[in-house]
Parts: structure tokens; sequence; C-alpha cells
């Protein structure tokens, strides 16, 4: 880095000897300044995430505009525990065990001993229960299953559940642990509110939640291995460096952690400059091949989630039975629309069961995930399907439905998605080509969410899955987020009882979605995941396309080694979720040069 | 500027101060103007805040998809979290939001960021506007000097290869948009023939950097506004050239041009006194008009190159509805382009003394 520095030096007195007055200013500044705050600060990690600079950005990491840093957040205030998704394993973090006591309906926590905050205070059990407390003021989701926390001591937590689930165990160890140093008095201003029996409706609650909202700590006190040097902040980048007192810092051998600002056009250049060792954001394919050009290695990391094709039932009554959206399912060639959306970063889906086909055959057995049609591409069976139904193509070669609605439509997308738009352009060519004229209709990315909730659309490009381990999260994002229970709209309206030939009779998706969760037993939600996975597959409520893939850079011998080859386990890891590069710092796999 | 005769004064006192107030105006060009300045401020802010409250979406729902998107969190889950950080009344009805916004603007308060809960708007404002004053203006009166003076050589040599060769390059800088240039300068100067240390020059200063009157301040500064700077001088250099040709083409054809070379004058005290003096003119209302927009930054140079600036916070509030900060932003430039052209109307008349006659 000493010799890179140089040469960097050099070049800014030559850009002020090119007679460019402003540039001659360059040659000045002292190398001493560059070297101790930004690149080159011993063994660096350089990384890219978005984040605003004060008075915008802040330390209160329970207000927005925050300095969390997003997957960086996890080495600062660290969580309990991070996840293995190929496994089903977890890393403990400030925890060290944990286990359910299914009878007395209680998720026991032990937590790591010995661990200090970067104050030099000793990490306990208070700050646990004061971080779940200031979540019950921010309406955390964990508190629609928490009863209450008890600490039996300063290093065992309880959590007794009012309403059972095993989801509690992500939701719990999964959360960042603030300093009660900082948040310790907002706790318990929380808990005066609590016992005098107000809810969040009352004034008081939402005093207490403003005054936190403005909240500014000076500083951050951290459990993990980095923290913000505030003195590195610029606009253009910051500096996380070590914490030496975090239990965890012995195992990282990074001495700093340099994270450039800004969205993907910004961060494109420092990447091809070879300045970054790990992005995560979404390049388009011509940039992903220009990293390829230059030999940097892609990672694809799965997102378990990626868009579908959604219709409106009440504007499309054609499309209502189950049969014309199975038609249209063998209709488009799927891989079609993920080449042209994201190349090699779109999985289309094998087994369309509504949920990633990495987690199919860890929530179904072999002859339920046989029982699951895969959909492959047969414009012989969609004719048939359709013709089955009673629908005719006119003599412009467009279906017409057994009530005479011609089948044309508009499928509504985000202009700015370039990968979602090229999807909708392959999805719109096929459709029309099978008899189901199909325009492309674009909109401004910010009007996707108001338009869909509001039902304004015929078909449009939305989400399916979801980042969580769990495939009740993706069911209720695939049968219940758009739908007219859940939104303010009627968006997709489409009901949610329907028969199901698979299971034999007439089912409350609703129900079976919601009761998948519930519950410590974790068979019995397998056996609902596969009884909801069932319904989807056969009913096609929306059709998903293609699951998404990261395109990460991570150039390799620059300043970093150690990245797993293709095919290690922790490359099942969602790279938002848990993301593999912190954990990869964390067991000291990824290692500086 | 035709006189207006006084009304007959009323008998009702108010009335009648309203009378004098309304003859005061009419009567004084000065005082119409900044009237009419204060009118069109308020027109534009008002107009601007239910603008920004058109736009799709609103912060909590801009919070939730960022939150879908970025970490895949189930909708349900985003909407809590996203309700829960956001302690904003957006039931509110509209006119009451309205008349609080211009009840605390008449008391200079712009409110308090909405994504920042709690910060103040003039405290974003403050803390941005400084740098991009600096590097837009510094920018300009480069630009505008570098424009005329070339402008001024295209048409003394007006047919020459010099007069061909810098129209042409005039005409293509002043097609090429911004971003463009800026993107240019990065990939070809910086990635890709590795002649700047783009990624080094990132941003308003360097880290560890202590602001302050020091010469390593100064120059980190000069330092790390260079690519910005060149990027608005050479997307504007061309305007200012061609819009000085043009002038200076026709004041080579007025008759008292061609007097003073009857007379024998140098050419020297022809271009500068007679030709240069004259051409400029109509090049200065365009000049103070631009120091308005100065205020506004650029939104596009300010996010290519990560420049603390306005156009930068503006960006970031747009993408995050954050409309106490849009409406501020947007007020700033309003006020500065509306002051500026009053600054030159004002001070029209006494750079030209044609014009000072006529009124």
């Amino acid at each position: 880095m000493t010799q890179g520095f140089t040469s960097g030096v050099r070049r800014r007195q030559a850009i002020g000897l090119a007679g460019a007055v402003l540039g001659a200013a360059s040659g000045a500044i002292p190398a001493t300044a560059l070297a101790q705050y930004g690149m080159g600060a011993g063994k660096a990690f350089n990384g890219a995430w978005p984040y605003d600079m004060p008075p915008t950005g802040h330390y209160n990491s329970y207000a927005t505009g925050n300095l969390n840093l997003g997957i960086y957040y996890d080495l600062m205030e660290m969580p309990l525990g991070m996840y293995y998704w190929a496994t089903g394993t977890w890393m403990p973090l400030m925890a060290t065990s944990w286990e359910t006591n299914v009878e007395k309906a209680t998720f026991q926590v032990k937590l790591r001993q010995g661990a200090k905050w970067s104050d030099g205070s000793s990490f306990g059990s208070k700050d646990v229960v004061n971080t779940f407390m200031i979540q019950k003021l921010l309406n955390n989701v964990v508190w629609r299953y928490l009863d209450r926390i008890e600490t039996p001591d300063d290093y065992t937590v309880n959590f007794i559940m009012a309403k059972p689930t095993t989801t509690v165990e992500r939701y719990v160890l999964r959360m960042q642990i603030r300093p009660s140093a900082i948040y310790g008095e907002w706790a318990n201003k929380v808990r005066d509110i609590v016992n005098k029996g107000l809810t969040s409706d009352s004034d008081e609650w939402k005093a207490v939640r403003k005054d936190l909202s403005e909240f500014r700590p000076k500083s951050q006190v951290v459990s993990g291995p980095f923290s913000i040097d505030q003195r590195s902040m610029t606009e253009a980048q910051l500096t996380l460096v070590k914490n030496a007192s975090s239990w965890a810092a012995k195992n990282v051998t990074f001495d700093s952690i340099t994270l450039y600002n800004g969205e993907t056009p910004t961060v494109t250049p420092i990447v091809l400059s070879k300045e970054v060792d790990y992005a995560t954001h979404g390049f388009p394919p011509a940039t992903e091949k220009a990293f390829k050009d230059l030999g940097f290695r892609i990672l694809r990391p799965p997102t378990y989630a990626g868009p579908a094709l959604y219709f409106n039932y009440a504007k499309m009554p054609a499309i209502a039975p189950k049969a014309v959206r199975q038609a249209i399912a063998h209709a488009i060639r799927r891989e079609i629309g993920a080449a042209a959306a994201l190349g090699e970063s779109a999985e289309p889906p094998k087994f369309m069961a509504g949920f990633s086909d990495r987690l199919v055959e860890k929530w179904m057995t072999p002859d339920q995930v046989a029982k699951l049609n895969r959909y492959d591409y047969n414009l012989a069976t969609a004719e048939s399907l359709m013709s089955g139904a009673g629908y005719k193509k006119g003599s412009d070669g467009v279906y017409v439905s057994p009530d005479g609605e011609r089948m044309e439509y508009e499928v509504t997308v985000p202009a700015e998605f370039a990968d979602n738009s090229a999807l909708a352009q392959a999805v719109a060519e096929q459709l029309t080509a099978f008899g189901i004229k199909t325009a492309v209709r674009l909109i401004t990315f910010t009007q996707l969410t108001p338009d869909t909730q509001a039902g304004n659309f015929q078909m449009v490009i939305q989400g399916w899955g979801s980042g969580n381990p769990h495939p009740h999260f993706a069911f209720v994002q695939n049968l219940v987020t758009w739908n007219t229970p859940a939104g303010a709209g009627p968006a997709m309206a489409y009901p949610l009882i329907q028969r199901v030939d698979a299971l034999g009779g007439e089912v409350d998706l609703d129900a079976m979605v919601t009761a998948s969760a519930q519950g410590l037993d974790k068979d019995a939600q397998k056996d609902l995941i596969a009884r909801v996975a069932l319904a989807y597959n056969e009913l096609l409520p929306n059709i998903p396309q293609y699951e998404r893939l990261g395109n990460n850079p991570a150039p390799e011998g620059f300043r970093v080694k150690g990245w797993p080859p293709v095919g290690d386990p922790i490359w099942e890891n969602s790279p938002y979720a848990d993301s593999f590069v912190i954990m990869l710092m964390l067991d000291g796999t990824l290692q500086a040069i | 500027m035709v006189a207006v005769s006084p009304p007959a004064p009323p008998s009702d006192t108010l009335a009648a101060s309203v009378a004098l107030a309304w003859y005061a105006v009419r009567s004084n060009y000065v005082l119409q103007r900044v009237v009419k300045a204060i009118v069109t401020v308020f027109a534009v802010a008002t107009l601007t805040f239910f603008l920004v409250r058109l736009m799709p979406g609103n912060p909590i729902e801009q919070y939730i998809g960022q939150l879908i998107a970025q970490y895949g969190l189930p909708y349900s889950e985003a909407r809590d979290q996203a309700a829960s950080l956001f302690v904003i009344d957006l039931d509110q009805p509209m006119y009451l939001q309205y008349l609080g916004y211009i009840g605390k603007l008449a008391q200079g308060d712009l409110g308090t960021s909405i994504k920042s809960q709690g910060v103040k708007v003039t405290t974003i404002i403050v803390a941005f506007l400084p740098w991009t004053l600096f590097c837009v203006g510094i920018s300009l009166i480069v630009s505008f000097v570098l424009g005329i003076v070339l402008g001024a050589v295209m048409a003394y040599w007006r047919g020459s290869v010099v007069d061909y060769g810098l129209t042409m390059i005039g005409s293509l800088l002043h097609s090429i948009p911004n971003y463009l240039i800026a993107m240019i300068l990065i990939i070809f100067l910086g990635v890709r023939w590795e002649l700047l240390p783009v990624v080094k020059m990132r941003g308003s200063m360097s880290p560890g950097i202590q602001p302050g009157f020091t010469l390593t301040f100064v120059l980190d500064v000069l330092f790390h506004a260079t690519l910005p700077i060149i990027t608005y001088v050479v997307t504007t250099v061309g305007t200012w050239m061609l819009t000085m040709k043009a002038s200076t083409t026709a004041t080579l054809e007025e008759d008292y041009v061609s007097f003073a070379r009857a007379k024998g004058l140098s050419d020297g005290r022809i271009r500068t006194a007679y030709v240069g003096r004259n051409a400029i003119l109509p090049l200065f209302t365009q000049f103070t008009l631009s120091i308005g927009f100065v205020f506004g930054g650029s939104v596009l140079i300010e996010s290519i190159f990560v420049y603390r600036g306005i156009g930068q916070i503006l960006v970031s509030a747009v993408s995050g509805r954050d409309y106490p900060v849009m409406q501020g932003c947007f007020l700033i430039t309003t006020v500065s382009v509306v002051f500026a052209n009053l600054l030159a109307d004002l001070l029209y008349g006494y750079i030209d003394p044609r014009v000072r006659v006529g009124q």
C-alpha cells in the first residue's frame, strides 16, 4: 500500500503541474492524513455501502437516517447470532447457547460471559432486555408473540411467549444488542409507560417514541470488533477501526474496513479501479462483464426472492380459472426472461412451490416434492388447458374467454429497474405469441407500490419469496402482501378460500399460512408448509419468473484472501439477511493479505 | 416606467394606510420589484408544498419499499418497522399541513427533516450549501471569464480557422450534458488511462483533514473540487463563448465602432472601450441569473462525484420523500434566482446608462 500511496501523491502533483491551478492543491496534502484515515490504514478491507453524512446521518441505531451501514452493522452492535442457511445452524455471537422449553413456551438464551462494550462496561442480560424493551416501543414484530422477558441472572434471558412460534428464535437471535450505557434510560422510560398500562396509541407512548427518534448519541459504544472512526468520515468514504476490547477482535485479521459511500453508478468506477473487495450493489450485466474482464470473481448468493407475474383478479375475470394460469405458466419459457433480465444471476424456479427451490427439500418430503407440477415450457399442454377451460382463439389469434372477454392486457413494470423491464418484455412477447396479447406499461418505480396496493394494474411484476429461512414469510409475500386483506387497497383481489384438488377440497389459504408459523412443533409446521406449497403449485395465484441471485464482485488478491470455493455451503446464505462476508470475517476464513 | 397619479385619500384610516402603501409601491420601481419578488417566492413555496406531496409514494412507503428490496423483509414486517420509525402524521388534512408550513416559514423556520428526525432543515442546508456555493461559484466565474475572452476572440477573428475551431468546440460543449462529461472524466481519465486518482478525488475533502483556515485544508478542498469544477466549466463555457461571439459581432457592426475606426483610434482602445464594454452588456443579465442558480447546485454532478452540496442532499431527500428538506432546497433555489433577477433589474440601469436615461 505504501507504494500505491506514493504514486498517488505524485499523481496529485502532476495534476497541479498540468496547469489547473485547482489541481495544484493536491501536492500539499499531508501524506499522514491519508495514511492514517483512508485507504492503506493497516490491513484493510474495502467495501461499499450508501450512508448519509451528519447532520443527516447519526449514531442512533433506533432512528431512521442512522449510520448502521447495512451488513456491516453486525460488526459493531453485534447480534446474538447469525444463521447458516445451508445447514440450519447458528454462529453464536453475543449468545453462546439457547433452547426452547415447549411446555413453558419459553425461549432461553445464555449470553457470552466476559464480553465488554467499547466503553469498558460489561455486556450482560440488562443490555438484551433493554434492547427488546425499546423494540416494544417501536412495535417490533417479535412483540406480537412475546408476553414478557425475564433475566434470572446477568447472563440468562428468558423470552416468554404469549403466542408460541418457532420464528421467535430468529427474531431474538438476529437482534443487534444495543448498549445500556447509551439506551438504558430509554428502556426505563418504556418500562414506565408499559407499567402504567399505556399502549402505542397513547400520547405519552408517542411522545417517548418521538423523543427517541430525535435522540443523537455523540459517539458509538460497540460490542463488535469495529466502530466508526468519526474523523475518517467524508461524503466519499468512512473507515471502521478495530475495537480491540471486543471478544471477536482476535478472530478478525483486518485492522480496518473502509466503506465507500454511494449507489451503483458512483461505486462502479471504484470497483473497476480495484479498490473494492466486495460490493452488494446490483450491477447491470454490462458492468458485470467488465468486472469479469478484469478477472474479478463474481459471487452469486441467493436472495430467496425474485419477480413474479401477478394478476389483478378484479380486472381480469378471464384469469380466474386456475387452468388459464397453469396454461400461462406452461406458455412462458422462464429461462428467456431470466437471461434477459440478469443473465447468470437469475435462476428460474424448478419446483414452483412458492418459496425458494433451495429450501423446498428442507421443508417437504420427497413424496410431496414429487407431486409438484414443474410447469415446464410446453405450448401443446398450454393450448390444451385453454381449450379444456372453454377458451378459443379469435380470428386475430387472441384468446377469448367463454364469457366473451378478449384476452388483451398490460403488464406494469417499474421503468427504472432494467432487469424487471427486460423480464416484462420477454413475458409480454411470449404471452402475445401464445394468444394473450400483452403490452408492457412502464411506470416510475415509486408508483409501483401505491399502484399495486390500489389495484391499478392488470398484470404487474412484483416480488415473490422472502429473505427469511422460514417459508411462511414467502407465502405471506405471495398470497397476503399484495392482496385485499393485508393492503390499503384491493391489490390483486385474489380470494384466499379456494378448492384445491391436491388437498382434496376447499381450503382457507390465509388461515393455513398464518398457522404455518405458529407453535413450537416444527414437524407440524412442515406439514402445513407442504400443504400450502401444494395448493400454491396447483393454483398459481401468481407465477414466479426467477429467483434473484446476487452478482457481487469479489476481486481476490489485492487486500483479501480466503474466499471459499464455489459449492461451499456458506454461499447458500442470503447476502443481506445473514451476510457471509461478515461471518467469514468473524470466523477468520476471510483474511487480510 | 410611467408615473402613476396618487389616488384620492380615503377617509377610513386603515383604508388610507393601505392606499398609501399601494401608492408607495406603485410609484417606487425598486419597491415594486421587491414586492413582486416576495410574491413570486410565496407562490413558488406554495406550489412546491403541494407538488412534492403529489409525487407517488410517501416517506413511509418509500422506506417500506427500501426494506423489502434491500433486506428482503416481508411487507407486514417492513410496514410495522417503518410505521414505528417515522413519527409523522401524514393523515393530517393537507390545508392544515400547509398552514403550519407557511406559518413557520414566515418565522424563518423551514421545519425538521422526516428522514433524520429532529434535525432542522436549516441546519442541513447550512451544512451543505457552502460547498455548493464554493464549487459552482468558482466554476461560474472561470467559465464566464473564459467564455467572454474566447467569444471575443472568435468575433474579432470571425471567418478564420480560430473562429471555426472555437465555434465548433463551443457548440459541442454547449450540447453535451454535464453528467456525460463527468462520467467520461471518471471512466477514461480515472479508470481506463489511470491519469487521475479518481477514487481519492471523490468527496469534498480527504479523510482526516480538519476543516479550518489552513493551507492544507484549502489545498485539499481545491483538490477535491477539481473534477466538479472542470465538469461545470467544460459544459457551460460553450454557452458563454457563443453568446459573447454573437454579441461582439453585433457590436462590431455598430456605427459608433465604424466612427471610432474612422477617427483613427487604436485597435486596442476600440476593443476595450467601444466593443468589449458594450458587447458584454447582454451577458450581464444571464450572468446574474446564473449566480442565482449557483445556490441550486447540480444534482447530477454532485451525485456523480459524491461532492457535498445541496444537489446531493436534494437527491437523497427526493428518493426518501423527505418533504421538508425538498421544500427547503427548492426554496433556496427559488429565493436565490428571484433575487438574482431582482438584482439584475436594479443594477442594469447603473451599468447601461442608456437604460438609466430611458427610466
